[in-house]
């Protein structure tokens, strides 16, 4: 069953088109990772699919319904976000006790634990707390809530890496225990490449690629040598990056049958892509492609 | 409908929803009083006559004693805040724009009429002790009503409610509409106050109107105060309906 639909879901700003025709079908109990530039997107989309803003055109289906003014999609969704604004009163322990009547599977115990694995200081001002600290609040009711849908849109910044590690640790335990549908937005692409199951890349408001990660893997590779022997394995393809370095070459291009195998016959090393790294290559690519005064290759 | 989690949200901070208010609110009467028992203890050196007329003076200069507004002044901006920093969080929190406002409303009706108490359990009191033995005032003042007890509570009830839901409306057109919201706002309210003033001081007509206006009776005062009210109100829905997330 899909969690998520959307169809040609557009939002246009006074000065831009925030999102441009984007068509997502995201299935329920999988991590799905958002990826994107900043400015691709990938927060309005978030917020046009928790009906915190309003779409100018397109339509989407959430949990089975329209989410805007839906208490019954809402209060199965939760839209964890590192702009969320607190008033300045508040305490984390008031953002929680809030959160606790907010979403109908909270998990209480669960949440003191993270609270006390994240050294949250509860009962200290909101306006008080360090930017990681912030970060802590979203991820305690981000995972405590156990909506069926829950939104993280970068929930971790300002954490240290070890911080971080122990977001995607308590992620990963408490999805394989109480599965749900989970979109992930974040720039960490490295660190979060073996959590997601499938990916979403955003550029200039639109969909750029929508794959199971398992596809990704194949989906690229880069090949090295030297710069003759580079140039003739690429000839005829658009690579999707070309550095070339005295008489030493690299290219990372997009993978067919049989590439591996005549590469090596070429001599060239070959290396797998990573998902930072097609990211990276893509989303440069696409800029090129748009602006020609981008070039994709460097020499 | 989760309502409880709207009033929860504005009122989970106890303090913040109760206790400040009150605190001000005894700290700024404690001022009254100690300036008062200066006043007294002064005049009571100077003889018999004089402790009366002091008496009296403060009573009767006292009638416009702002002194109150350390109470009404947070619940002013209580509008403000709900809009400015409740709405984002409420929205972040799942809850839709239907449950906010039905919420909030409740919250805004339970404030007026728990401070519209408040004042008048203290102006009964105050009336009741002569101004708490120094003929001072700080409830029984114009702005929550000298008449009975009942037209403080209900002035009161009116002022609070009505402050709340025009400074609720206010703010979510600035969330709309930005500053120039703002500009047109205060341009449109200063050319009505001075086209006021302007026909007060230039047509004897307009000014007997004017005065005639200032000095009707209670009732149609607190129509007007309601009607203000109301129409915030009625704005502030219909703008919240469509209002979004920054």
């Amino acid at each position: 069953m899909t969690a998520i639909v959307t169809t040609d879901l557009a939002k246009r700003y006074a000065e831009v088109n925030a999102l441009d025709g984007v068509t997502l079908a995201l299935e329920e109990h999988r991590i799905h990772g958002l990826l994107g530039r900043n400015g691709a997107g990938k927060t309005t989309l978030m917020k046009l699919l928790t009906g915190q803003v309003f779409a100018s055109s397109g339509s989407m289906e959430v949990l089975g319904g329209d989410p805007v003014e839906n208490v019954d999609v809402l209060s199965q969704t939760a839209f964890i976000q590192e702009s969320q604004k607190y008033p300045d009163t508040f305490r984390p322990i008031d953002v929680l006790r809030i959160a606790a009547g907010a979403y109908p599977k909270w998990d209480q115990a669960y949440a003191d634990r993270l609270v006390e694995r994240f050294q949250l200081p509860t009962k200290r001002l909101i306006k008080k707390l360090s930017r990681g600290q912030l970060s802590g609040i979203g991820i305690v009711v981000g995972l405590a809530s156990r909506a069926p849908l829950t939104f993280f849109d970068e929930p971790y910044l300002g954490l240290d890496a070890v911080a971080r590690r122990m977001f995607y640790d308590e992620l990963l335990h408490d999805f394989a225990e109480h599965p749900r549908t989970v979109v992930l937005s974040t720039h960490h692409i490295d660190e979060v490449a073996n959590l997601l199951e499938h990916v979403v890349i955003l550029d200039q408001g639109k969909v750029l690629l929508d794959a199971d990660t398992d596809e990704l893997h194949d989906a690229a590779l880069t090949v090295s040598g030297r710069a003759d022997d580079v140039d003739a394995f690429l000839a005829g393809r658009e690579p999707l990056e070309h550095t070339r370095l005295g008489s030493l070459a690299t290219a990372t291009l997009a993978a067919r049958d049989g590439d591996e195998r005549a590469a090596r016959e070429a001599g060239l090393d070959i290396s797998p892509v990573s998902l930072q790294a097609l990211f990276v290559h893509l989303t440069t690519a696409n800029a090129s492609a748009t602006d020609p005064a981008t070039p994709v290759a460097t020499a | 409908m989760r309502i409880r989690n709207v009033i929860q949200l504005h009122t989970v901070n106890r303090m913040q929803a109760f206790g400040w208010p009150l605190l001000i609110m005894l700290v700024s009467l404690a001022i009254v009083l100690v300036i008062g028992g200066l006043v007294i203890n002064v005049a009571t050196s100077q003889g018999a006559e004089s402790l009366t007329e002091a008496r009296q003076g403060m009573n009767t200069g006292m009638m416009f004693n702002g002194a109150i507004f350390a109470l009404l002044g947070p619940l002013i901006g209580f509008g403000f805040t709900a809009m400015g920093q409740y709405f984002p969080l409420a929205l972040g929190l799942g809850l839709t724009r239907r449950e906010f406002a039905t919420g909030t409303v409740l919250v805004f009706v339970f404030n007026a009429a728990f401070y519209a108490v408040i004042v008048t359990v203290g102006k009964v009191i105050e009336v009741a002790t002569g101004g708490y033995g120094l003929g001072v005032r700080f409830f029984d003042v114009v702005y929550t009503g000298v008449g009975e007890w009942w037209q403080t509570l209900i002035q009161t009830f009116i002022l609070i409610l009505g402050v709340a839901l025009v400074g609720a409306a206010i703010t979510t057109a600035f969330h709309r509409w930005g500053q120039p919201f703002l500009w047109v706002f205060w341009i449109a309210l200063a050319v009505v106050v001075v086209g006021i003033l302007a026909g007060a001081l230039l047509s004897e007509g307009f000014r007997g109107l004017v005065v005639d206006v200032a000095a009707m009776g209670w009732v149609p005062w607190m129509v007007v105060a309601a009607g203000i009210g109301a129409i915030g109100g009625a704005i502030w829905l219909a703008l919240v309906r469509r209002a979004q997330a920054r």
